[in-house]
């Protein structure tokens, strides 16, 4: 098995990096590259506390899939790809995403982990609720799923 | 005719169910339901930031695809309401 995607209730379990490691390793991968995410505890001036990550399930693994599996396709179609999202409510300094990519050679290895982060971020619906020092909150602005031509 | 919409991020603000019950004229459309949530979000949501979801959100059929603005809503058919996306 090469590929392995999820979404991980970070109510109950954590994200593990180890576990991570432990997939992709092999004696065939000259590289490993790895991507961890994590909550941080400021944005724009604001002291945040946590996050809330909502995703529409099935939709958010069937575009993990699809992005992995073009990532293999461009880059190399023999690397391992580990690739975890949080759901749910998610403390400061917690893992939000990993992503682990292990590859015959580090170029193949840096692209797949950079492009399936920015392709995540275009293309999997899943949405962040800030949580405030004070006790507010607030669901971020992101990318529009709208076709293009119909926003006005 | 009446859709349910599966509520997803900021849209949530709209009901404490995950579900919304959505009264649409008969024959409705993607378009004519961006509309009414315009309306609702006009006479009751407006200090929540909400104004333009209705224009900036897609929606999703039951098989988990973008519908465009022509796809006909059936009666109780289950559409999900997809704001701005922004994971990683």
């Amino acid at each position: 098995m090469t590929l392995h995607i999820a979404l991980v209730q970070t109510e109950e379990e954590k994200i593990s990096s180890e576990k991570a490691k432990k997939f992709i390793i092999s004696e065939k991968n000259g590289a490993e590259s790895i991507f961890i995410g994590r909550v941080r505890n400021e944005n724009i001036g604001k002291k945040v506390t946590a996050i809330t990550y909502d995703t529409h399930d099935q939709a958010a693994i069937k575009s993990f899939q699809a992005i992995c599996n073009d990532a293999k396709k461009k880059f190399d179609k023999n690397a391992s790809i580990f690739l975890e999202h949080a759901k749910g409510y998610t403390p400061v300094g917690e893992i939000s995403i990993i992503i682990a990519v292990g590859s015959g050679h580090r170029d193949e290895a840096f692209k797949i982990c950079r492009y399936i982060l920015e392709e995540i971020k275009h293309q999997s619906p899943i949405w962040k609720k800030e949580h405030y020092v004070e006790g507010a909150e607030k669901w971020l602005t992101g990318h529009s799923l709208r076709p293009k031509k119909e926003i006005k | 005719m009446e859709i349910q919409l599966k509520l997803y991020g900021s849209s949530k603000m709209l009901s404490d169910n995950e579900i919304l019950h959505v009264q649409l004229p008969n024959n409705s459309n993607i378009k004519t339901l961006r509309s009414v949530l315009g309306k609702i979000i006009y006479k009751k949501y407006l200090k929540n930031n909400l104004e333009n979801l209705p224009d900036a959100a897609a929606f999703f059929s039951e098989a988990d695809e973008v519908v465009n603005d022509n796809y006909k809503l059936k009666d109780k058919e289950l559409i999900s309401i997809i704001p701005p996306i922004g994971g990683g």
